[in-house]
């Protein structure tokens, strides 16, 4: 009897809403929704693509699988698609697409926008991303932290925040997006470089005689024993034009490998060079190459626009922590008037992504900022078209198959950054870029007024335990950095 | 008598300290929505910040403000003698005892409206816990409010506990002792869990999240506040043999007279005249009260670096700064444009001189920066109303959008924000803004470098140069001159005066260097004021004659002169 009353108020509220929708009429063009999912590729594990249209009282979707299988959402000026009816069928649709058919009402009156596809690629893709999360500004931090987003589901979660103690969180780092190991660097009045190694958490002070001191843009070795570092003397300033408002740059800059059986920082001449800035160290895949960025030092600010960093690598032996001596451009930016920065190799060894932009350091100010693609085999690069905006496209991160690359975008409005990611083939054509899900994104992103900043693929959840970290942060015990050079 | 501390809590608030409400409103942004609530509320103590912060939004009208605090104020007094067993006179005299401390606590600057609420829920909730008449259910709720009241006001909630175990003693001394046993289990179980579950300290957890802007700051006059609410309700819980009528009445009048000389004095002695002076020159400037600052600045000449540039943002804006800014104490280029620090308080009227002179962006980082240099993380609406400004100015629509979207959700910037956002849909924005045209024909095109604050002249005289109308940044920029003693400099910058005459201060400098420089007025310009070189005459004799500095300045404290030999001395 009660399941007949639900069956026959179905089938009234049916009556009620689809004659309107059906009766739409062709727009004729496709739907200009929020975010732009139109044609995207998605892994079969992400969470819903809930979209609005701009100008909509009411949405009626149609999701189709290419067996067939549909599902129908309504709503008011946003979708809501149940969790529960979108993984199976995006799971029916792996290597094929979805078809999406929107009909909106827009000024009282029902259109039926041209279907589009969501490619739903086969590659799986990484349990969730890590990310900072600050307001974009200037000198000063308000409330931030880092930050775990789930994938397949909107379900977000702070790992550490700066309400637990007096500084920011900075630099956070995973080996090839392993959970149980983690490089987390603090700054301020309880400054410390945090290693979490399979749950044992340690603060270290990483000030040593011969180094600059602070240990940045942390990268780890794929056998787990080391960890690269830059270690920069970083200064900001500030434009009076609108167009830039900020530079970040370096003073200087050298790059150092922590060995962690060792307790030491290792270091090498060819690495650390007078006249010559090192920074965004990046091990290969098969740990013997250290990629990283290198400038000839120029007086700043004055010459920052002068600041070229190529695209290094030196090889680097994993037995001994030996630096090798001979360091080879790989990509000679300085030449065409441009300089890179954040060169990340896929895990499978194939390619290299690195931001291309102007000039400096620090491209995320910089609204040329794009991502290329570098072909390890063949050494042929490339911008990354596929995936690229009008505005900055910054920093970026592989998951652990090398198929999917998370990335920082400027796109929406100029300032906030949001995080995307996009498939990348076998091939290395990219497929179109997708904005990081939410429920009702226009809303959510609207009233978010803090960047996604560093976003990092994991595998697993990481397992930080707060109140642990914040015991160790706030104390002032520090295990000391030892140091040696490479033989 | 809780009416005669209303009328006094507000007269002082809202007469002898309202700039200090107006600094509490312009240092948080309180969104009506539900996105905004769950944020706030979040938190132990966070239903009590949230309506503190809500009471709070109303100080952007100080008489408001005032009202309201005063109304808490008697609020926590009636319900202390509420929460009395007796009720005598001399419960309801000691009843006006916590208020003392609160009124100290809100002499205090970052002393948020948040503690005070969370002492009148808990107090509401101690005195409508001890009504119960079922005893079972009464001691059952009690515990069951605990944990539900932590999560509501925070570490307050001592004082619930406080309140219900003394009201519970002269039912039954056995039910009180396992009622305030259980209540202390409760109170430290609440602490060690939200240690686990909320993103802060046990030090916080246990002192107040949101009671002071300052997350480091024990609020120790809220913590008394609540030492006496539930020592008062003990007190009068106590078995006490009973008195004579008179002697009940002139305790009670001795305490009414310590509530009474202890609240004015200590109010008094806490309030920081300075902060509340620093507080009116920046209302002043922020709401374009110029002529107002300028009088007020005749009453009583400023001497803070900051007041001093707000005073010097009011000469320039009235066209009177080169004839009149010596006529006041100044003290160096600091008082012109004060340095940045990484505070949430200079920063503000900082950024508005920048704004006025028309370095957009730099207004912008200094807003930006004020906003996130705010102790307790909380957002400005006053600096989002700026940033909304820079970034239409500055062409950076969908983030000015943004900020707009964001103050449409508050109540006293919502019409302001519907109206901008309006005009941006509409495409005149700027006709319909004057200030925000201004900012636009002011702000520099052609020339692009980095802020520098030791190349403050270079700047200013950019903007000159890239708009002639622009004569704030030349008043300035001679002003800047002055002050660091630069004569060489301002005789360099010069050139770049397009009136006729010149006002007063550059033709005392202008005097100045001739007399360095000359050992007579022979071939002295047309243009400079025979009665002023004359004037510099008596300085040099009197000053050379060894007169006082006392002297020099009854005689010549109006004068460039004065302030280049008797002040900013390096």
């Amino acid at each position: 009897m009660r399941q007949s009353l639900r069956l026959v108020l179905a089938a009234l509220a049916l009556a009620a809403c689809s004659p309107k929708a059906r009766d739409a009429a062709p727009a004729g063009v496709l739907p200009d929704i929020y975010p732009d999912y139109v044609g995207v590729t998605v892994p079969a594990g992400i969470a819903p693509l809930d979209f609005s249209l701009a100008g909509a009282g009411a949405l009626d979707v149609r999701i189709s699988a290419p067996d067939g299988t549909e599902l129908r959402v309504r709503g008011k000026d946003a979708t809501r698609i149940p969790a529960r009816r979108w993984r199976p069928l995006l799971d029916r649709s792996r290597g094929d697409s979805l078809r999406i058919t929107v009909c909106a009402r827009i000024d009282g009156r029902w259109k039926a926008f041209e279907p589009f596809g969501i490619f739903v690629s086969p590659d799986p893709i990484d349990y969730g991303l890590n990310f900072r999360m600050l307001e974009p500004g200037y000198e000063l931090y308000s409330k931030m932290g880092i930050y775990e987003r789930e994938l397949g589901s909107f379900r977000q979660h702070a790992l550490l925040e700066n309400t637990q103690f007096d500084g920011c969180v900075n630099c956070h780092a995973y080996n090839r997006g392993d959970p149980s190991r983690m490089s987390l660097h603090i700054r301020g009045e309880h400054g410390a470089t945090l290693l979490q190694i399979d749950g044992r958490l340690t603060a270290y002070d990483t000030h040593t005689d011969e180094s600059l001191g602070l240990c940045v843009y942390p990268y780890w070795h794929p056998s787990g024993d080391y960890i690269a570092y830059a270690t920069n003397t970083t200064r900001q300033s500030f434009h009076v034009q609108p167009d830039k408002l900020i530079e970040v740059f370096d003073h200087a800059s050298d790059l150092q490998v922590y060995d962690i059986r060792n307790n030491q920082i290792i270091t090498a001449p060819q690495i650390k060079q007078e006249g010559l800035w090192e920074t965004f160290p990046a091990f290969s895949p098969d740990g013997r190459t250290l990629y990283f960025t290198a400038a000839e030092a120029v007086a700043i600010p004055e010459g920052l626009t002068q600041s070229h960093y190529n695209l290094m690598k030196v090889s680097f032996d994993p037995q001994t922590g030996r630096i090798g001596h001979d360091v080879e451009t790989l990509i000679d930016a300085a030449a065409l008037g441009k300089s890179v920065a954040f060169p990340k190799p896929s895990f499978d060894g194939r390619f290299l992504v690195y931001t291309l932009c102007d000039y400096g350091t620090f491209p995320i100010w910089h609204h040329e900022s794009d991502l290329w693609l570098l072909d390890l085999e063949t050494g042929e690069t490339r911008p990354l078209d596929e995936v690229n905006s009008a505005d900055t496209d910054s920093y970026h991160d592989w998951s652990a198959n090398s198929r999917w690359l998370v990335f920082s975008s400027r796109r929406d409005d100029g300032l906030f950054t949001r995080l995307y990611i996009a498939h990348i083939g076998e091939d290395g054509v990219a497929g179109k870029p997708f904005m990081l899900p939410q429920r009702d994104p226009e809303r959510y992103y609207q009233d978010l007024f803090l960047s996604y900043n560093v976003p990092e693929f994991v595998t697993g959840p990481v397992r930080l335990d707060q109140v642990r970290a914040r015991k160790i942060i706030n104390s002032p015990e520090r295990v000391r950095f030892g140091f040696r050079w490479s033989e | 008598m809780t009416a005669l501390l209303g009328v006094g809590a507000y007269a002082f608030f809202a007469f002898r300290y309202p700039y200090h409400l107006h600094f509490q409103e312009q240092y948080q942004l309180f969104e009506w929505t539900r996105g905004y609530f769950a944020e706030v509320a979040s938190v132990p103590g966070g239903l009590a910040d949230w309506v503190g912060r809500c009471l709070t939004q109303f100080c952007y009208y100080a008489p408001a403000g005032a009202a309201l605090l005063a109304a808490l104020l008697c609020g926590v007094q009636l319900l202390v003698f509420a929460a009395c067993r007796r009720r005598t006179l001399p419960c309801y005299a000691a009843s006006f005892l916590p208020v003392v401390p609160l009124l100290a606590f809100y002499c205090d600057e970052n002393a948020l409206f948040g503690g005070a609420v969370a002492l009148l829920l808990t107090l509401g909730a101690a005195v409508l816990c001890a009504r119960v008449r079922n005893d079972r259910l009464r001691c059952w709720l009690a515990a069951g409010l605990i944990p539900l009241l932590y999560l509501a006001c925070g570490a307050l909630t001592v004082v619930f506990a406080g309140v219900v175990v003394a009201a519970e003693a002269p039912r039954s001394s056995r039910r009180a002792w396992a009622l305030g046993v259980a209540a202390l289990l409760l109170l430290l179980g609440s602490l060690l869990q939200a240690q686990q579950l909320f993103p802060y300290p046990l030090r916080r957890l246990a002192y107040g999240v949101h009671y002071h802007r300052y997350r480091s700051f024990f609020p120790a006059w809220l913590w008394l506040a609540a030492l006496l609410c539930v020592a008062v309700a003990v007190g009068s819980a106590l078995p006490l043999r009973e008195r004579p009528a008179r002697r009940r009445l002139a305790f009670g009048a001795g305490l009414f007279a310590l509530a009474a000389l202890a609240g004015t004095g200590l109010t008094l002695r806490c309030a920081d005249d300075a902060k509340e002076e620093w507080a009116r020159y920046d209302f002043m400037v922020r709401n374009g009260m110029w002529n107002r600052l300028m009088m007020q600045a005749d009453r009583k000449n400023p001497d803070n670096p900051m007041t001093v540039a707000c005073l010097n943002l009011a000469l320039a804006k009235t066209g009177r700064m080169g004839d009149h800014m010596f006529d006041y104490f100044q003290n160096g280029p600091e008082g012109l444009l004060t340095t940045f620090v990484r505070s949430h308080t200079n920063p503000v009227p900082t950024g508005e001189i920048y704004w006025n002179l028309g370095m957009v962006n730099t207004a912008q980082r200094f807003a930006f920066e004020a906003q996130e240099a705010i102790p307790d993380f909380q957002k400005s609406a006053r600096c989002y109303r700026r940033l909304a400004e820079t970034n239409i100015v500055n062409g950076d629509l969908a983030v000015a959008r943004k900020y707009l979207r964001s103050l449409e959700h508050t109540l006293f910037y919502r019409r302001w924000a519907k109206e901008t956002a309006a005009a941006l849909d509409a495409g005149d924005v700027f006709e319909r803004q004057p200030a925000l045209a201004r900012a636009r024909d002011l702000r520099l095109k052609e020339h692009d470098f980095f802020f520098s604050a030791e190349e403050t002249d270079s700047m200013l005289g950019l903007l000159k140069v890239e708009h002639p109308a622009n004569g704030m940044a030349l008043d300035y920029l001679m002003a800047w001159c002055l002050l660091r003693k630069d004569l060489d400099r301002f005789v360099e910058v010069l050139p770049m005066v397009d009136t006729p005459s010149l006002p007063k201060s550059w033709q005392e400098a202008l005097l100045l260097r001739w007399v360095l420089t000359h050992s007579d007025f022979e071939g002295l310009p047309e243009y400079l004021s025979r009665a002023y070189a004359q004037r510099i005459v008596g300085f040099i004799n009197d000053n050379r004659a060894g007169k006082s500095e006392a002297e020099m300045q009854r005689a010549y404290g109006d004068t460039y002169w004065f302030y280049y030999y008797y002040r900013y001395r390096q």
